[in-house]
């Protein structure tokens, strides 16, 4: 095992909501005065400093890297990523706790920290350098190297005002994708640019921790990314940590846990229930056959669509269909059963949508009941929401899939016996 | 004070981008450093000499201002840059780690860089001046400027730490600040000299630890000038004192100010 290189220990931030201090001069020499010199309490003060006014971003937060690891750090927004990663790289001082590192850390929270938008890129290029902790002999060395990774060689000595948004990132990325630290701890900077040059980017980042043995910390909202490019990673809800250990594993439980929420929706009392006076909704429900109920729907997942009604009138020949929608609102399918004669009384049903079918995305179902083929008893629109998350093996492409569906249809390529007819022949 | 060092080239990096920011898409880039007090001069030998008629004790007005001025611009450029260290550069310091004293110790470098250019313009003034005979010069005297530069920065720098740091919470101090160096300006002696001032008033220009700075840099040129080592003693303790308070302050204030910005 390699030795530690980075270990908190109990870190925790508190931050203060509204006013910091008194707001006042006045009423901040008041306070220093009563509470310092004179040892008393000062009741403005009291009022103020309270606990509804505060919050801790991160809470006892443990956490121990190893030289030549990965992690990734994932939580919702406000979960404490940000405040972590500025504690670990030394920008702001937790409250509580210590953390000791050894070796130099880079830190890449933003992009073109430190950029003079007047001067040229060549400038530039030294500049962010130099801020991101590189020395001046180090630039020198790869300052090819990094015009390079840009691609903005003809416009090194333009001022970086007049660089489009997209060269504005790729200079910037290039410098810091140079760097040599340590420890590099990366936020989610990579959202800029385009897909061409993320991956660009992503490849580097994995190509310095797998081959170099560089140590990196790593937030973004792009789970895919994480879980190719981390070995390990924490988990944050609420400035707590939730889960860490296989990224993989954790980066599903995350999305499991996020995606509960609207797969189900039952009705006990008809007066609640959607519906009308022919048919009365009691249950809709999206049941995935996951191995783990901690993991999310991926790619693969069969899924089985549930429903029951009250269908209020007798002897009606009735059908129900089942709508997919992506969430943009395009129709993915529209499947119905052979309309049949059916009694008053609760009727139930289900449909299966296989796996290996849907592609990565977000979609909600819609159910429709129909009288006689043609007329609509009732329609209950969007009702269960649901992601689908992404899945890939053995690929070293993380792009968007596109299209609306991705069924395995097989597709096949072979060598052809036809010579190629040659022009001089 | 190891770690400022390794970043060195960082502190560099950032003297010669504010160096040549100041002057991009400008008509006469750093020659602005020399205009700027030429006409300063010219305005003051106007109203103060012409107008007023305020003593310079035989001296060509032109010179004994111009003495004044580049020696106030020094300071109240430090002084006032300075202060202004932390709010400038706190969308750098919420980003990335580096010691936090690297910005403001640029400044001062970038100020030294500027009081250059326009101490080279003085020399070029009293140069023409001893030419044409009308002030006595001694080239030995020059070596008194050296101290007078040195404590005259500290004390800038040191004050202007402090301030950078209290601004942060309280931002309108920024205004107070600027009326104060205006009414500073005025005990200190730039337009007329210790000796003519009247004797109910002379206890505030003799607090004032720049008072003896501008007698002893005058001295430097045209070895006229009226300072005591007590005076001296007086500004060092001051600047040693403002220097590390300074410091101090800063170092300690700039990362729990991090989460104030």
């Amino acid at each position: 095992m390699t030795p530690i290189i980075i270990h908190a220990e109990n870190i925790s931030k508190l931050y203060h909501l509204g006013k910091i201090g008194t707001g006042s001069l006045r009423r901040d020499i008041q306070h220093w005065w009563k509470g310092q010199i004179l040892g008393k309490d000062d009741p403005y003060f009291k009022s103020v400093q309270d606990e509804r006014n505060s919050i801790w971003a991160l809470k006892n937060v443990n956490f121990e890297i190893r030289e030549g690891e990965a992690w990734g750090i994932i939580g919702r927004n406000g979960a404490g990523k940000s405040t972590f990663l500025k504690i670990l790289s030394r920008i702001v001082k937790p409250t509580e706790g210590t953390v000791k590192g050894r070796g130099r850390i880079s830190s890449l929270l933003e992009v073109g920290t430190g950029f003079h938008t007047d001067l040229t890129g060549r400038e530039n290029i030294f500049i962010s350098g130099n801020i991101l902790g590189m020395n001046k002999r180090e630039i020198q060395q790869k300052f090819d190297e990094i015009v390079d990774f840009s691609g903005i060689e003809k416009f090194l000595d333009t001022p970086v005002k007049r660089y489009s948004s997209g060269m504005y990132v790729r200079l910037a990325f290039a410098v810091a994708a140079h760097l040599e630290p340590d420890i590099l701890i990366v936020d989610e900077v990579l959202a800029v640019g385009d897909a061409e040059f993320q991956k660009k980017c992503l490849g580097k980042m994995k190509d310095d921790s797998s081959k170099i043995g560089r140590t990196v910390i790593f937030v973004s909202h792009n789970l895919q990314a994480i879980s190719n490019l981390c070995t390990q990673a924490i988990w944050l809800e609420k400035g707590r940590v939730c889960a860490r250990g296989d990224s993989k594993t954790v980066v599903n439980n995350y999305l499991g846990s996020e995606n509960k929420k609207s797969w189900k929706q039952e009705f006990f009392n008809l007066d609640s229930a959607p519906g009308n006076n022919q048919i009365k909704v009691l249950l809709f429900e999206l049941e995935p056959q996951l191995s783990s109920p901690l993991l999310p729907i991926d790619i693969r997942t069969p899924l089985t669509v549930k429903f029951k009604f009250l269908n209020l009138s007798d002897n009606i020949k009735l059908a129900v269909g089942i709508h997919l929608f992506t969430i943009t609102g395009e129709c993915i399918f529209d499947v119905s059963h052979t309309p049949a004669t059916y009694k008053y009384g609760i009727l139930e049903g289900e449909c299966h949508i296989p796996g290996q079918f849907l592609n990565d995305g977000s979609y909600y179902l819609s159910i429709i009941f129909v009288k006689d083929s043609s007329e609509v008893l009732y329609y209950y629109e969007e009702s269960l929401n649901f992601d689908v998350e992404d899945f890939r093996e053995n690929l070293n492409w993380y792009g968007k899939w596109i299209g609306c569906v991705r069924p395995q249809f097989p597709v096949t390529l072979r060598q052809s016996e036809v010579k190629i007819p040659l022009l001089n022949d | 004070m190891r770690e400022l060092y390794a970043y060195k080239d960082l502190l560099f990096r950032l003297v010669r981008k504010d160096f040549l920011s100041s002057y991009q898409q400008t008509l006469l880039g750093p020659f602005w450093l020399m205009f700027q007090p030429l006409v300063t001069v010219i305005i003051y030998v106007l109203v103060f000499h012409a107008v007023i008629g305020v003593s310079t004790e035989g001296i060509p007005a032109f010179l004994y201002y111009l003495i004044g001025i580049t020696l106030w611009n020094l300071f109240s450029n430090i002084l006032l840059n300075t202060s202004y260290a932390f709010v400038q550069s706190a969308h750098i310091f919420e980003k990335v780690y580096f010691p936090r004293l690297i910005s403001p110790f640029s400044i001062l470098i970038l100020n030294l860089l500027r009081f250059g250019i326009q101490f080279l313009l003085l020399l070029l003034a009293a140069g023409y001046f001893y030419i044409f005979k009308k002030v006595d010069f001694n080239p030995g005297y020059l070596l008194f400027t050296v101290p007078v530069i040195i404590i005259t920065s500290c004390l800038g720098f040191g004050a202007g730490l402090i301030f950078s740091i209290i601004t942060v919470k309280y931002k309108d101090l920024l205004n107070l600040l600027d009326l104060f160096t205006r009414l500073l300006m005025f005990i200190c002696p730039i337009f007329y000299s210790l000796a003519i001032v009247p004797k109910n008033v002379k206890w505030l220009v003799y607090l004032n630890p720049l008072s003896s700075q501008f007698e002893m840099f005058r001295y430097a040129f045209l070895g006229k000038g009226t300072f005591h080592y007590v005076d001296i003693l007086y500004s060092i303790g001051f600047m040693i004192c403002l220097l590390f308070a300074g410091i101090a302050i800063f170092n300690k204030w700039s990362d729990k100010l991090i989460d104030v910005v």
